[in-house]
């Protein structure tokens, strides 16, 4: 079933304006439970109480605060949240654009999917592959639900994508952060070595060969308790660190190397028809659900 | 100081780095809570059976999963039987050209800092940091966070290891799913409109500054949570701006054209 978008707007560069309808990307697929009562699988409801009275709060009387560091609160009603965040348009106003290569993907928090409305169609073809021959994505600003966000958008094969972005002060600076001294350098031959494992354990990226086992685990417990049968977890073991770093790099390119029966990095050719990924693995029977 | 989420090694071939992780994010939103609008008292949350509407304390609740029609009930100690037994190691299976990487896989970023301050820890860390920042590839593994498996990318930066989580390929949909894209075939776009898109993207491009961006809502609520504090006053309501009207531009062209020419002047 085709999806059905969560937001409809315009976005608009210059004074080119593009209606636009925006749609998730992401389809997660974890296995979703939800509380129950382990006596009798009776399910669980959450009740908001007063929590002097144990009284249970109607919704319509329940009001934010936030709480000052003085420990004082400040109640405030959505009405004067929605006037704090000012007026809300539905556009999606790009800002500049940027060469995408200047932007590390830690700034991208959420990807979306762009699709364009009635109309929209023929202006939506022409950034996209203007993005996409110039090597530049737009930068702009919209709501989404309640909340300003920066964005990226940016092509992605046929279609247009939009991501939120993190601001730069969301994220954790080094000088944060409690390091050890790092004085002790490797021997160049070690890097070298380093190097050697590197590329013999080097890949072309094939993200379907990557299957969520966990995901398939889950499943397995679930039936097995369903069929009546215990469910043990299994021992753990701790890895061994290893006192000779040069010998422990020669000995895992060699025996990387004889996995492959000696022969040269090659075995896996760069696959040119990435562009068109191959067809997607089919999810059947697993649940397409999340956990909370 | 971020805490520390996960500790574990992480290993490529017989090298096994022990590592710690946290997170390479920060929470600045804002955060409320949820109060009683007659008292101001606190609203908490109360668990209730919905059968007999009798509280159910914690240890009592388990999690259930609906299979053919019968609830299976699993205990989190069931549950951690599907955690996979290496919860503490991160195996690299192999380094990528990180451009190869869709964007959209990648899910939150975390930190792996050394896990000790030994000769021997700190030695090992800076090896594969010194020898990824050289090769520039990503390392493909999977690390178990909160009894859950995830696909994880690690690569250096600024120094450091970073690892970003990754959702699976199948969790991303594809832009075939959805009608709304225009087909490059049938909407093909017509040769000088491109040109003419270009050079207004160009005109319109700057290097990107991510500190010249600040998050405006955070900052507007936090400035009336401060004016209702010093003045009990209501806040004033802010006028709405002319919308933009959803209508496509007739004439493309003219759009771009007039848009080059303002970028321009300004």
């Amino acid at each position: 079933m085709a999806p059905r978008s969560i937001w409809n707007g315009t976005l608009a560069v210059g004074e080119v304006i593009i209606p636009i309808k925006l749609f998730s990307v992401v389809q997660q697929h974890r296995v979703q439970f939800r509380e129950v009562r382990l006596s009798d699988s009776a399910r669980i409801k959450h009740q908001r109480v007063n929590s002097e009275s144990g009284e249970e709060v109607p919704s319509a009387e329940i009001r934010k605060a936030y709480e000052r560091e003085d420990g004082r609160q400040v109640v405030l009603t959505d009405d004067e949240i929605a006037a704090a965040y000012g007026p809300r348009t539905k556009v999606i106003e790009i800002e500049h654009f940027t060469d995408a290569a200047q932007i590390d993907p830690i700034f991208y928090e959420r990807p979306y999917m762009l699709g364009a409305q009635a109309c929209g169609e023929r202006a939506y073809s022409v950034l996209r592959d203007a993005l996409e021959r110039s090597g530049k994505v737009g930068i702009g600003r919209f709501v989404l639900r309640t909340r300003e966000q920066l964005v990226a958008v940016a092509p992605h094969g046929e279609a247009l994508r939009l991501y939120t972005m993190r601001f730069a002060d969301e994220l954790v600076r080094s000088a944060d952060l409690d390091l050890p001294s790092m004085a002790h350098e490797p021997t160049a031959k070690e890097i070298q070595m380093a190097e050697r494992l590197i590329d013999a354990l080097a890949g072309t990226w094939e993200p379907e060969s990557y299957e969520d086992r966990y995901r398939d685990a889950v499943m397995a417990v679930i039936e097995q308790k369903a069929a009546g049968r215990t469910v043990k977890a299994p021992e753990t073991k701790a890895p061994q660190p290893v006192p000779d770093l040069l010998a422990a790099l020669t000995q895992s390119v060699e025996q990387r190397k004889s996995r492959r029966g000696g022969a040269a990095p090659a075995s896996k050719a760069p696959r040119k028809a990435l562009a068109k990924p191959p067809a997607k693995p089919s999810v059947g029977s697993k649940p397409k659900s999340r956990t909370s | 100081m971020p805490s520390t989420i996960w500790t574990g090694t992480i290993s490529f071939g017989l090298v096994a780095v022990p590592v710690r992780m946290v997170s390479a994010t920060r929470d600045l939103d804002i955060h409320f809570h949820q109060v009683d609008g007659r008292t101001g008292e606190r609203v908490s949350t109360r668990r209730i059976s919905e059968l007999d509407a009798e509280e159910v304390p914690w240890n009592e609740i388990g999690r259930g999963y609906d299979l053919d029609g019968q609830t299976v009930v699993l205990t989190d100690d069931e549950l951690a039987a599907a955690a996979p037994e290496r919860t503490h190691m991160i195996e690299i299976e192999e380094f990528v050209d990180s451009s190869e990487i869709d964007p959209a896989q990648f899910d939150h970023p975390y930190l792996l800092l050394p896990g000790s301050d030994s000769e021997g820890v700190t030695r090992a860390y800076r090896l594969l940091r010194d020898a990824m920042a050289k090769t520039g590839r990503m390392a493909i593994g999977r690390v178990v966070l909160r009894s859950n498996e995830y696909l994880a990318a690690v690569h250096e930066r600024d120094d450091l290891l970073s690892l970003s989580t990754m959702l699976y390929a199948d969790e991303i949909r594809d832009a075939s799913e959805v009608d709304a894209i225009p087909s490059s075939d049938a909407w093909a776009a017509k040769r000088g409109e491109i040109t003419a898109a270009v050079e207004l993207i160009k005109a319109m491009t700057h290097d990107f500054d991510p500190s010249s961006y600040e998050d405006r809502d955070r900052k507007r609520l936090l400035e009336m949570i401060e004016s209702k504090r010093t003045r009990k006053g209501t806040s004033t309501v802010a006028k709405a701006p002319e919308e933009r009207g959803a209508q496509a531009a007739p004439d493309l062209m003219a759009a771009l054209r007039e848009s080059l020419a303002r970028t321009r002047e300004s």
